[in-house]
């Protein structure tokens, strides 16, 4: 595995242009922005990088929140992009508005989640189906006519299907028709944003052939959002695993299963359930909730929770389950000095009456209880929580990055500047990327890590 | 595209599948001259009536022409008072230029794209739209400078009064089968027995039952013909052979409270629409001008003599001490199907024109009320942000002030001022502009959640994805799902309108006599209730709660009839009810 540092925007352009589709820069969707009440947007998609190629199937994994359906609606211009650039064809579609936009919208069309939400209930399928063509101004009204009823037949649906209406049709009919939709104006590029998932399995089966099928006879380019690992295994070409809006590995699929790179993917396909029951591995559990999207946390996205954190080199030995606490406490006073204490509290704090803050020690004895924490390391926690105790979160912060932070958490080799974050490396000979500190010469390997800790 | 698809299409093939509804019928005239015929000879039937009613339509639209033309020049006025006669003359300008604009921005999508082409400039689908509004808008303001600078403008109303003066001719003189004067029933006894002046020398109330009885038989007719035109358009030129409005048709068949609700709405149209057929006397004789019409009757010394409407009243009114009740005549021959009223007035045709006021008045309220609803929810739904702050800011506003406060005090400013909009049914359109203006905010807010909802429905998104203008997302993917909510809304308050217009009546505020108004009868009876004359102020107000339970049981009907989910659970009930 080589581990030379590739920047993504330099090293794959030369090559992948000629068969290049999409290519995503730095793009970021932020929700929120400039509003009256708050100045810090929810960052859903925080500069991602990728590239699609002409005729491939590129999967989007990740866990709820994680931002991959924006940037699925992002591609599609259903959502504005606050950043960054999507080169379609070599045109930098978020620039495009009025007539460009609405000629541009043929090549890129979107099958959506939900079939109940997707078909309008007051409309016969023939109108649905029939109205990209009527706002394209396609032809001839026959024409358009003869093209619903061969899209019909062309998804698995008879003709006669067009004076009927969605409530009339199973899920899994009605997601046929949402293609059928989907495929009306002869897009290049779809955006398949989880079509199965609100599908019996034994439909979802039928859906994905469709949709390969399809692929297959109109040459089309497909982006597959899914939470189902298995299916985006069955159907992709090639895989992106994002969470809190970053992408974290990206590259072909078989290789991205079988030889993970990244932490979070090794935690991500970890929560598979192997039907072998002699599997060597155990399951990786991650500790806590994914940060609030509003407040990612500094340096690495996966910092709050990675099983395979860098740690300083003096506390290397320290027990797992110390370190499991002093991420708890950092997050605990990450998150208090977000919340906001109202007069209230402070009046009730002030008399010595109960707050909805817990005491910090009440904290400390929550994480630390029953744990054998070493004098040097209780020093600086017992500093910390003083210091957080007194309302001084910020400073508490610093001595606890100070004496525990690492790459991971942003804090530099020179211990300050601006928060460092993680760099793509090149992980295979295919092209594969992860966005991980521990791919760097200096640190050891994810899964001998791994294989350490566990 | 791929031969496979070919090949299906060549299996689909219909011969007929994009032939115009012309064609169809040239091809297959029979059915379609048959029905044309019948609808032909049964508004030949009514000929006379057909002009009268196409008088009154240019009539309404004559007012409203004049209303909307006056405003541009009433705007100048008052900018020219403050800052001077040139801006005054800018203000006019541009006033006129917006209306003209605000006209062309819903018509300009069906005026075809030649329209823009022949200017021959190379134009985006954005500008082509707005180079179209452009021009509709330059060819409506200089039709209207012409009509209004120039001498075209006395031709064009010379020609307009030519117009309404034939159609008006016309309506007096054709004849028509309900007529006053085909079949009469004012005369007086003869003192051998009979009557004289009667239809074929029956007695008045025969004649009156004749008449109105032929007047319903009518209306009934018309509806079977209309309805047998759809059947016949459904069997005979119709591509398809079903569509989704056959459902709603028949959904609507076999719902029978909806089918009472429609009764109840087409007897209380016809009565509105038929009023001077289904009243025993003339309103204008009886109500209007009571003093300038004499007839003749037979007095107690056994004599013909004449007398006026003014004196024959007072002889005749019901207010206690003397009752004229239901099914009765009075001392002056005249026939009162339901009594007088407590001015001696007849009560049939005081409800028949009454009738005719609240319908008006209801729709006209309800109509734009619910259009203004409707406009701001959609913009405000698919927009967000700011235009629906600003929507919610001018509802609450107006809500902020008590409806029936607000409807008090705008309608006694303008009768005060005595401007043009309090003449028409003497305060009875302003009172239904008013309405519209504090009724809307009630009904945007009801459609309002609806309306938040649709927009967020995945298919809005699919429409913005295939570049489905606003416009048009708006109109098709939005308004259907709002439409039975402003359906069921708008026919609760039209039932709301008609009894809050009865009411400012009842208090003397709403419409003036003597115009008829329902609201005025009961204010008239209400101290006779417990008295002989009780009818005076039960049988009007009978009426009102039963055309307000009948309008609210026709738009729950109408919800249902549209709404293709209702079918299933009907199904499943009938379904479960046939397995028990």
């Amino acid at each position: 595995m080589s581990q030379n540092a590739a920047s993504t925007t330099t090293g794959d352009e030369a090559t992948t242009a000629s068969d290049t589709m999409v290519k995503v820069r730095d793009l970021k969707t932020y929700y929120d922005t400039g509003g009256l009440l708050s100045d810090r947007p929810v960052k859903a998609v925080d500069g991602v990088s990728f590239d699609i190629k002409r005729g491939e199937t590129l999967g989007l994994v990740g866990e709820s929140g994680c931002g991959k359906t924006t940037l699925g609606r992002t591609l599609i211009q259903l959502e504005e992009a606050t950043d960054g650039e999507v080169l379609f064809d070599g045109t930098d579609i978020t620039e495009l508005r009025g007539d460009q936009l609405y000629e541009w919208r043929r090549n890129a069309q979107m099958v959506f989640q939900d079939p109940d939400s997707s078909l309008n209930d007051r409309m016969t399928i023939g109108e649905i189906i029939r109205e990209p063509l009527d706002v394209h101004d396609w032809k001839t009204p026959a024409d358009r006519r003869k093209r619903v009823k061969s899209l019909l037949d062309e998804v698995g649906l008879s003709p006669e299907h067009y004076y009927r209406y969605p409530h009339q049709f199973s899920g899994g009919q009605r997601q046929r028709i949402g293609i059928a939709r989907t495929l009306a104006l002869n897009p290049e590029f779809i955006v398949l944003d989880e079509p199965v998932s609100a599908l019996d399995v034994s439909v979802q089966a039928e859906i994905i052939n469709l949709l390969e099928e399809l692929q297959d006879e109109f040459d089309l380019t497909y982006l597959f959002i899914a939470h189902d690992l298995s299916v985006v295994r069955h159907i992709c070409d090639r895989v992106a695993v994002m969470y809190l809006g970053n992408i974290m590995e990206i590259g072909p699929t078989e290789e991205l299963f079988t030889d993970p790179a990244n932490p979070y993917t090794h935690a991500l396909l970890s929560a598979i359930p192997k039907p072998d029951p002699t599997a060597s591995r155990d399951r990786i559990t991650l500790h806590g909730t994914p940060p609030n999207p509003r407040y990612p946390p500094t340096g690495c996205p996966f910092s709050t929770r990675c099983p395979v954190r860098i740690r300083p080199d003096e506390y290397e030995g320290l027990d797992d389950e110390i370190w499991t606490g002093i991420n708890g406490l950092r997050e605990i006073i990450r998150e208090r000095m977000r919340a906001d204490r109202s007069i209230r509290e402070r009046v009730r704090e002030r008399f010595g009456l109960e707050t909805r803050f817990a005491t910090i020690d009440e904290t400390y004895d929550e994480l630390f209880g029953g744990l054998a924490v070493p004098d040097d390391v209780e020093r600086v926690l017992s500093e910390v929580t003083d210091a957080a105790g007194a309302h001084e979160e910020r400073e508490a912060l610093d001595r606890l990055n100070a004496e525990f932070g690492s790459v991971c958490d942003g804090v530099g080799p020179d211990g300050d500047g601006d928060p460092v974050e993680p760099e793509y490396y090149e992980v295979s000979d295919s092209g594969r990327l992860s966005y991980c500190h521990r791919h760097a010469d200096e640190h050891r390997e994810t899964a001998a890590v791994l294989d350490d800790r566990s | 595209m791929s031969t496979r698809q070919r090949d299906s299409t060549d299996g689909l093939e219909e011969p007929d599948d994009d032939k115009l509804l012309r064609d169809r019928v040239r091809e297959n005239p029979r059915p379609a001259m048959v029905w044309l015929a019948g609808l032909a000879f049964l508004l030949l039937l009514e000929i006379g009536r057909v002009f009268a009613g196409v008088g009154q339509a240019f009539g309404i639209v004559g007012f409203t022409v004049e209303l909307l033309a006056g405003i541009p020049t009433s705007v100048g006025d008052n900018v020219a008072g403050t800052l001077g006669s040139a801006a005054g003359f800018v203000a006019t300008a541009i006033t006129a230029v917006l209306m003209a604009f605000a006209v062309t921005v819903p018509v300009s999508a069906s005026v075809p794209d030649a329209a823009v082409d022949i200017l021959g400039l190379d134009l985006s689908r954005r500008g082509h739209r707005w180079a179209k509004r452009a021009e509709l808008t330059f060819v409506v303001v200089a039709a209207a400078g012409l009509v209004a600078y120039t001498p075209v403008g006395g031709a064009f109303s010379a020609l307009i009064g030519a117009i309404t003066g034939g159609v008006d001719a016309l309506a007096s003189s054709l004849p028509s089968i309900t007529s006053r004067e085909l079949i009469p029933n004012a005369g007086h006894r003869l003192p051998e027995g009979g009557w004289e002046g009667t239809f074929l020398g029956l007695s008045p109330a025969a004649a009156w039952a004749i008449r109105t009885g032929l007047v319903f038989a009518y209306a009934t007719t018309v509806l079977v013909w209309l309805w047998r035109g759809f059947d016949v358009y459904r069997t005979h030129y119709r591509l398809a052979d079903w569509t989704p409005r056959d459902d709603t048709v028949r959904r609507f068949r076999n719902n029978y409270w909806g089918l009472f609700g429609f009764a109840i709405v087409f007897l209380f149209v016809v009565m509105a629409l038929w009023a001077p057929a289904v009243s025993p006397v003339e309103a204008q004789h009886n109500i209007y001008e009571p003093n300038s019409h004499e007839f003749q009757y037979l007095d107690e010394n056994g004599e013909v003599t004449s007398t006026t409407h003014v004196f024959a009243n007072l002889d005749s009114r019901s207010d206690g001490q003397n009752t004229i009740g239901p099914m009765s005549y009075d001392d002056y021959n005249r026939w009162a199907p339901l009594g007088t009223t407590n001015r001696g007035q007849d009560m049939m045709t005081h409800l028949s024109y009454g009738a005719r006021t609240s319908l008006v008045i209801g729709i006209t309220a309800i109509g734009l009320g619910a259009l203004i609803a409707v406009v701001l929810s959609l913009l405000s739904s698919y927009y967000k942000g700011i235009t629906d702050i600003v929507t919610v800011m001018a509802s609450d506003t107006i809500q902020a002030v008590p409806a029936l406060l607000l409807i008090m005090l705008v309608s006694v400013v303008f009768q005060e001022a005595n401007h043009p909009i309090a003449q028409p049914l003497d305060g009875g359109l302003l009172l239904a502009l008013i309405f519209a203006f504090a009724y809307w905010p009630g009904m945007w807010r009801s459609i309002r959640g609806p309306s938040l909802q649709v927009s967020e429905q995945e298919w809005v998104d699919a429409a913005k994805s295939y570049g489905q203008t606003p416009l048009q997302t708006m109109r098709k993917h939005m308004a259907p799902y709002i439409a039975g909510y402003i359906l069921i809304y708008g026919s609760l308050l039209i039932g709301g309108v008609i009894i809050s217009t009865a009411a400012l009546t009842f208090l003397g505020l709403g419409i003036n006599p003597p115009t008829p108004e329902w609201g005025r009868l009961i204010d008239g009876g209400q101290s006779y209730v417990s008295t002989s004359s009780w009818h005076v102020a039960t049988i009007p107000g009978i009426a009102i709660v039963l055309v307000v339970v009948a309008f609210n049981a026709l738009g729950d009907a109408i919800r249902d009839a549209i709404d293709p989910e209702a079918d299933v659970d009907e199904s499943e009930a009938a379904a479960t009810g046939g397995g028990a």
